[in-house]
């Protein structure tokens, strides 16, 4: 069947809706489009494209930055696409926001990035001396991370292995609390948190413990140092999940998936991170650093029932607590306004923003000299900040391949990994089969490389 | 005697009202189905923070917080991401349905060496992900200094699209030849009669065409984010990445109350046009 014939009214309709349309899209174009966006600096001098999340430059931070350098942020939204549509067009941000862990050694590698020596040399905010080591995740020497030029800096950081845990559902379950100076083993953490966990009817109410790190990858690196081993090759062109110290990481992990004690890939927490859920009272521990205490010092009730501990140790292994973020800022080689690009980085990184950042409790001030005005008010202040002092003596770098992405890897272990979790593939397979997946992962991005 | 007569049929009328029963009680639950996300994303819109982490999980609200509509218009330029959609969407909508009813009714209408092949590329090419092309469109867009600004969808929409052509052609094609035909007695060339007979006549199908490019448009999160800079960019792509607390952790409820004032332009086109966009899809046999 067909519509009626001659139908005109519809048309006019619709020539009116087109014209309307056509005028709409004329006035946007002349109004909004036609302006091309000078988008890296056009030679004004005096703009600088940030490509950064919203809560790393908000519109006040923007205003304030005018105040203090004269000069203008213009904010691209942080996209992993748009970033490496930009570098390829030649036309990169003058800033991007990256994860010094992960981020590092992968950009460096590929020569996108701009070799900041020079600048820190001749910088009055930023001294090399009162770099924090954290920083160091930022540099490459072409072969490893943590030696080498730097390329970035982080904003902030933690050591991301260490836990908070809620005393009250410790005092519910009568388990001891960890202690605050010597760390509990993983298989201590991983009984606890077995003592901690309260279901019911199939529900989980109270998560005994969460413990996934920043990302799998650099959790299991990390976790595979702590146990005297090291998850990459010397070349960090290859993955060995089969060594006993990576296994014993691996198996670890594995056991904590299927224990359910915490969430996991195969039983997810839908709040997606571990804050709502551990200031709602139902997660008895939560794997995340000092960083957490910007979120707890601003519920006094949960305050002062959230304490933080030491990363935890394999036992007999040596005490590592690393860093598996250390989010910053780097310069593209190719940014076109590279001399405010700096000014900005300095003013980012040692002037208001470094402060308020270091005050907040979001995180250790990069800065040494910063140190002074982490949170120390109130007693359970006070009481994390010794923690975390201690801990610090215990900071390592853990390096990461330049040769994929964190994100890449945790796609592949995260396609591999839940037959395991589920109890469907042993440790020895999934370690097999890690291998061949990654390493073949790792063997084109060398040959990208080169 | 048999079975038959032992379990006689209930009558007519009881069989009918049974049938009915069945049907209306899939469809309650189909519809419950398809309305429970956007349910429970209405009532994570009206939640307290703590709520959102409750267990066991508080279905309703304890106090309905009508407040994170007003914070989550006030916290963003909701207005301006809004109009930037509006903008691009009208612009895309009206341009791909004129486009892509021109192309359809030349494959529906016309002769020419090669339809057939150029018709089955131009399906085919439906079947390229849109993540295949995004890098070479930026590349290309880029060069022409077209990044940042709407003309790449003016550029888009110029270009036609494989689906709204197919759908025209469908509906093109069957329409009677003699249309066609007296118009050409009368004078018209192929021009005219597509702009004074074909067009006139395919108001279901430019309905649905309009409504099925206006929401792609508001919809897409990736061309917007990957083209327009922080201020010019859409409602789609705001509302993803801006309900952010300072430490970068989501502001999940507002985020929510967010996505349903999101999704609320998209069903008021909807409902307005539905009998136009069922009738398009029916006619193009396309059903």
């Amino acid at each position: 069947m067909h519509p009626r014939a001659g139908a005109s009214l519809s048309r006019r309709r619709f020539l009116a809706l087109s014209t309307a349309g056509a005028t709409v899209g004329a006035a946007a174009l002349s109004g909004c489009a036609l302006e091309v966006s000078t988008g890296v600096g056009g030679g004004s001098g005096e703009t600088v494209t940030m490509m950064v999340k919203a809560d790393d430059i908000t519109p006040e931070l923007v205003q304030q930055a005018q105040k203090d350098t004269g000069i203008t942020i213009e904010r691209v939204d942080y996209d992993i696409t748009k970033l490496i549509a930009m570098l390829t067009a030649g036309n990169p941000p003058d800033l991007v926001r990256g994860v010094g862990a992960t981020d590092g050694a992968y950009f460096a590698a590929r020569d996108v990035m701009q070799d900041l020596d020079p600048y820190f040399a001749k910088s009055d905010v930023l001294r090399l001396d009162d770099l924090d080591p954290v920083n160091d995740l930022w540099r490459y020497d072409g072969r490893s991370q943590g030696k080498g030029p730097r390329y970035g800096m982080a904003k902030d950081f933690s050591q991301d292995s260490m836990f908070w845990y809620n005393t009250t559902v410790f005092d519910d379950r009568d388990v001891p609390y960890p202690a605050e100076t010597e760390p509990i083993t993983f298989e201590e953490w991983i009984d606890n948190a077995k003592r901690l966990v309260r279901r019911s009817q199939g529900q989980t109410l109270v998560f005994g413990g969460s413990y996934s790190g920043l990302t799998r990858t650099t959790l299991l690196a990390t976790m595979t140092a702590s146990a005297g081993g090291s998850l990459f090759n010397d070349d960090f062109s290859k993955v060995d999940f089969t060594t006993p110290e990576a296994r014993k990481a691996l198996a670890w992990y594995i056991d904590y998936c299927k224990l359910k004690v915490g969430p996991s890939l195969i039983q997810p927490d839908p709040n997606g991170w571990d804050g709502p859920t551990f200031q709602a009272g139902r997660m008895a521990m939560s794997n995340s650093g000092y960083w957490l205490g910007g979120m707890i010092n601003t519920d006094p009730k949960l305050a002062k029932v959230a304490r933080l501990a030491p990363a935890p140790v394999f036992a007999g292994g040596a005490r590592i607590s690393a860093c598996q973020g250390g989010t910053g800022l780097w310069m593209p080689r190719k940014a076109k306004n590279k001399d405010a690009a700096w000014r900005i980085f300095e003013w980012y990184f040692g002037e208001a923003p470094a402060k308020s950042r270091a005050s907040g409790g979001w995180g250790i001030p990069t800065l040494k000299s910063l140190r002074e005005l982490m949170p120390a008010q109130e007693d359970y202040q006070r009481r994390a900040l010794q923690v975390q002092e201690n801990e610090l003596k215990h900071f390592s770098v853990v390096a990461f391949t330049p040769y994929a992405t964190a994100d890449a890897i945790d796609a592949l272990f995260s396609r591999a990994a839940p037959a395991a979790m589920n109890g469907q593939m042993s440790v020895d397979t999934l370690a097999k089969n890690l291998n061949t997946v990654i390493n073949d992962q790792l063997k084109r991005g060398k040959e990208q490389v080169g | 005697m048999t079975a038959t007569s032992l379990n006689p049929k209930p009558p007519l009328r009881v069989r009918i009202r049974v049938n009915r029963l069945v049907l209306y009680t899939v469809l309650v639950v189909v519809t419950g189905l398809f309305l429970g996300p956007f349910g429970w994303l209405v009532l994570t819109g009206l939640k307290a923070p703590d709520e959102l982490a409750a267990a066991p999980v508080h279905w309703l609200p304890d106090t309905f917080q009508w407040h994170n509509f007003a914070d989550a218009y006030q916290l963003i330029d909701f207005l301006g991401y809004a109009r930037n959609s509006l903008i691009i969407a009208s612009i895309y909508a009206v341009l791909v349905t004129l486009s892509s009813a021109w192309v359809g009714f030349g494959f529906a209408r016309l002769d020419a060496p090669g339809k057939k092949t150029l018709f089955g590329i131009l399906l085919g090419s439906m079947m390229l992900p849109q993540m295949i092309t995004l890098l070479p469109t930026y590349l290309i867009f880029a060069k022409l200094g077209m990044v940042d600004t709407y003309w790449p969808w003016v550029l888009w929409g110029l270009s036609s699209a494989p689906y709204l052509v197919f759908l025209f052609r469908q509906f093109f094609a069957g329409l009677p030849r003699e249309l066609e035909e007296a118009a050409i007695v009368d004078g018209c060339g192929y021009a005219q009669i597509f702009w004074r007979i074909f067009l006139p006549q395919s108001w279901p199908v430019l309905s649905a065409s309009f409504v099925i490019a206006f929401t792609w448009t508001w919809g897409d999160y990736i061309a917007p984010q990957l083209l327009l800079s922080t201020d010019k960019t859409t409602l789609s792509v705001a509302v993803m990445t801006t309900y952010i607390s300072s430490a970068g952790t989501p502001i999940a409820n507002l985020q929510a109350a967010a996505s349903v004032m999101y999704v609320i332009p998209i069903l008021l086109i909807f409902l307005v046009a539905q009998r136009g966009f069922v009738a398009g899809m029916s006619t193009s046999g396309l059903k």
